[in-house]
């Protein structure tokens, strides 16, 4: 049998390796916000055959504007979304595509977008990520009433790896933005809350093994218990979170280019949380119940 | 269980070529005096469809000293009077909300056009009948009280002709109002009497004859569209506090048409993954979980349809979510079947204690996963509430089909003697595996 507890340490420490190089990035600035959140100037140009997106691109490349998204809408029309442009860069950029597309290019139309995306909004979900923990501790803890005051524990060490899922995915976005420019959007912040529910509802599943095991022999010690739930669910775990990899694979290969980046959030976020129900969760139950022990025996402390 | 597919399978089809019971468009119901018109369509949101967003501030600091209505009274008169003004002029599935209690928030997908939000949204449309002043000529004072607009008759609001040309819209003041109009034109016989708008002159025609009902003009400069326009805003009330537009951009549909498509391929092809890796590995019960889950997109695409869910990206994001959590709380299932079935049991038996024991599983963590969409709804805003919403629908309706639907059809496959055999759920034909029974816990 795999010893998930004994092992404890190692993959603490792998989580720490995802995460602390993350949190770093997260520091220096590495999320870059989007048009979305920011604002911007939005460039609708009409074309008789409309050009490809990646000759588009290399032109506003060729401005300067890195940052800049090109999309094939309706009606042979090109949209360009960049950060602010003031109207001499408008200009420039009209200049450059009519010198690169000719009379191919019928109208260029700049607009003013402005952020549609208020902070309000970040702010509220992080308001409701904060309620919906406690309440996640309360109904952890209300399944697990039969074992007192050690149900509490349960339920914030699954509150423990939704954090930790959360900052992996962050942590990932603020690399992928300091190294390749990539931008979060408003898919993002949702990309953010589907993880956390799937990490939340992961870790439950295990946790309900080890409560099922527990009442089912009553005088076992809590790791043996854990390792035997982590063994019993493993194939489950892997299993559903093959088939959520699955559907995100194709969308990611398939789906069009916006989707790329929500599905990738996704991927890490949902690779990351079966990680942490399998070799994070119940790993911090077996480590307070150490401490515990330790606390109880000072006298004769036991080995870690 | 067959009677919901039906229904389910009849709201998802896209266009009904039988009008039902007479042109109506959906679900029609009429008992009593209460009628039930509930069109059936897939409701499209500001990032798929593209359309116009406005934040509007209300401008309580213009508001005349002495007014006791509250700010969260005035912000919802104020929404009310937005929301009728956008219904009359056809803009289907408008977002109107409510932010704090100085904002308003406005979403009109599908319209393009920026100037004409705006005005639809900013004109307060305050009208006021002013008499001449008698102390200084040339000049207007108010009545007291005030005869305004919010004692005209909507339905004595209209647009007509003049000369079969020049547009003039019609008003009539209902109950009290209406007696004191014919009495201004008896106490202004041969005066001008001022029609005002937010505070501007419109017109002042002078009053020729004495009025027999609470009707009148308006002579303008209209055109026929301003005339119309007027007529909506006089009709819907007029803004209970002045509007000013703080931020509006035209929002363009998040991902392009060409992307759309590209995406539903890649959901389809992903689903399809799934579909033969859960056959190919639970054998029987994958092939069962496979009818379940297709029993449950067609159930939670009707739902989205009825209620009616407006459908963003976040709130397809939801509906992914969902399904990834119905097809676990299938492979819970599977999984403490197989383990029945390896400790020995029978085929019945195990099929009942897997369901009996993986229900505490299923229940809590779709408790947790709906506990955590109600509190995004609660207090979230925008896209974080359609994430939720559709999470919320289908997490609810997934319970609904992986516990029952699959069960159902689980006992009813064990009764065909053919459909019995140990293999077709996974498991070798007899010797129960031992591995279970070296391990410390023993599932009795």
């Amino acid at each position: 049998m795999l010893r998930f507890v004994e092992r404890k340490w190692w993959y603490f420490g792998f989580s720490g390796l995802l995460i602390v190089p993350g949190l770093i990035f997260l520091l220096l600035g590495g999320l870059k916000p989007g048009i979305e959140f920011k604002g911007g100037t939005l460039l609708d140009v009409r074309f008789d055959t409309p050009p490809t997106v990646a000759d588009v691109s290399e032109v506003m490349t060729s401005l300067g504007r890195r940052e800049a998204v090109v999309q094939v809408a309706e009606g042979g029309r090109i949209e360009i979304r960049t950060f602010e442009m003031k109207p001499e860069d408008q200009v420039a950029a009209e200049t450059a595509l009519r010198t690169k597309f000719g009379a191919n290019m019928k109208d260029f139309n700049p607009q003013f977008v402005s952020p549609s995306f208020s902070g309000e909004l970040i702010d509220n979900a992080i308001r409701s990520i904060a309620l919906a923990s406690v309440l996640i501790v309360l109904l952890i803890a209300f399944a697990f009433r039969n074992f007192g005051w050690a149900a509490f524990r349960y339920g914030i060490a699954a509150i423990i790896s939704l954090l930790h899922d959360a900052a992996v995915v962050l942590g990932f976005f603020a690399m992928l933005g300091y190294f390749f420019n990539v931008e979060i959007d408003s898919l993002f912040v949702t990309a953010v809350l589907t993880i956390i529910g799937f990490s939340v509802h992961d870790t439950i599943v295990v946790f309900d093994r080890i409560r099922e095991n527990l009442r089912l022999n009553p005088g076992e010690a809590l790791n043996p218990v854990i390792n035997f739930s982590i063994m019993q669910t493993l194939a489950r775990s892997v299993i559903t979170s093959l088939t959520v990899v699955l559907t995100l694979l194709a969308l990611y290969l398939f789906g069009g280019f916006s989707m790329r980046n929500f599905a990738l959030a996704l991927l890490v976020g949902i690779v990351s949380g079966t990680y942490s129900s399998i070799f994070n969760a119940s790993q911090i139950i077996s480590l307070w119940q150490e401490v515990e022990d330790r606390l109880r025996h000072r006298a004769t402390p036991a080995p870690a | 269980m067959a009677l919901v597919a039906v229904l389910a399978i009849f709201v998802d089809i896209p266009k009904h070529q039988i009008s039902f019971p007479f042109n109506c468009p959906g679900i029609c119901l009429k008992i009593g005096d209460v009628q039930v018109n509930q069109e059936i369509k897939t409701h499209l949101g500001l990032d798929l469809q593209g359309g116009t967003q406005l934040i509007l501030r209300l401008q309580y600091e213009k508001l005349p000293t002495g007014s006791n209505a509250t700010q969260s009274e005035l912000q919802a008169q104020a929404i009310r009077v937005i929301e009728n003004r956008i219904n009359s002029l056809g803009v289907s599935e408008p977002v109107i909300q409510g932010l704090g209690t100085d904002k308003i928030l406005l979403e009109l997908p599908g319209v393009d056009d920026l100037q004409q939000a705006n005005d639809v949204a900013t004109r307060q449309a305050f009208l006021e009948v002013k008499v001449p002043d008698k102390e200084h000529p040339g000049q207007y004072v108010s009545l007291q009280p005030p005869l305004t607009g919010a004692d005209l008759n909507p339905n004595g609001v209209y647009v007509t002709f003049q000369n079969g040309t020049k547009p003039v819209v019609h008003f009539e003041f209902k109950g009290a109002a209406s007696d004191r109009w014919v009495q201004i034109s008896k106490d202004y016989l041969n005066q001008p009497v001022q029609i005002t708008l937010d505070g501007k002159e419109v017109s002042a025609p002078v009053i020729q004859t004495v009025f027999t009902t609470g009707a009148g003009i308006i002579e303008g400069n209209f055109t026929t569209k301003t005339a119309n326009e007027l007529a909506i805003q006089l009709k819907s009330g007029s803004l209970p506090v002045p509007l000013e537009v703080i931020q509006s951009s035209r929002v363009e549909p998040t991902l392009g048409r060409d992307s759309v498509n590209r995406s539903l391929v890649a959901g389809a092809i992903g689903l399809l993954l799934v579909a033969f890796f859960m056959i190919a590995y639970y054998r029987l019960p994958g092939a069962i979980a496979v009818l379940a889950l297709l029993y449950y997109t067609a159930l939670t695409y009707a739902v989205f349809r009825l209620v009616p869910v407006t459908l963003t990206l976040a709130g397809i994001a939801g509906f992914i979510l969902s399904i990834g959590m119905a097809v676990d709380a299938n492979v819970l299932t599977f999984e403490r079947l197989k383990e029945e079935l390896r400790a020995g049991k029978s085929l019945r038996a195990a099929v009942e204690e897997g369901r009996r024991r993986a229900f505490p599983s299923i229940l809590y963590s779709n408790l947790a996963t709906i506990m955590t969409a109600g509190i995004l709804f609660w207090f979230g805003t925008g896209t974080v509430k359609g994430f939720a919403l559709t999470l919320a629908i289908g997490v609810g309706v997934s319970f609904f089909t992986a516990v029952i639907v699959t069960q159902m059809l689980l006992h009813a496959a064990i009764e065909v003697s053919s459909l019995r055999r140990r293999r077709l759920y996974g498991v070798e034909e007899k010797a129960p595996e031992t591995r279970g029974t070296t391990t410390p816990v023993v599932a009795v």
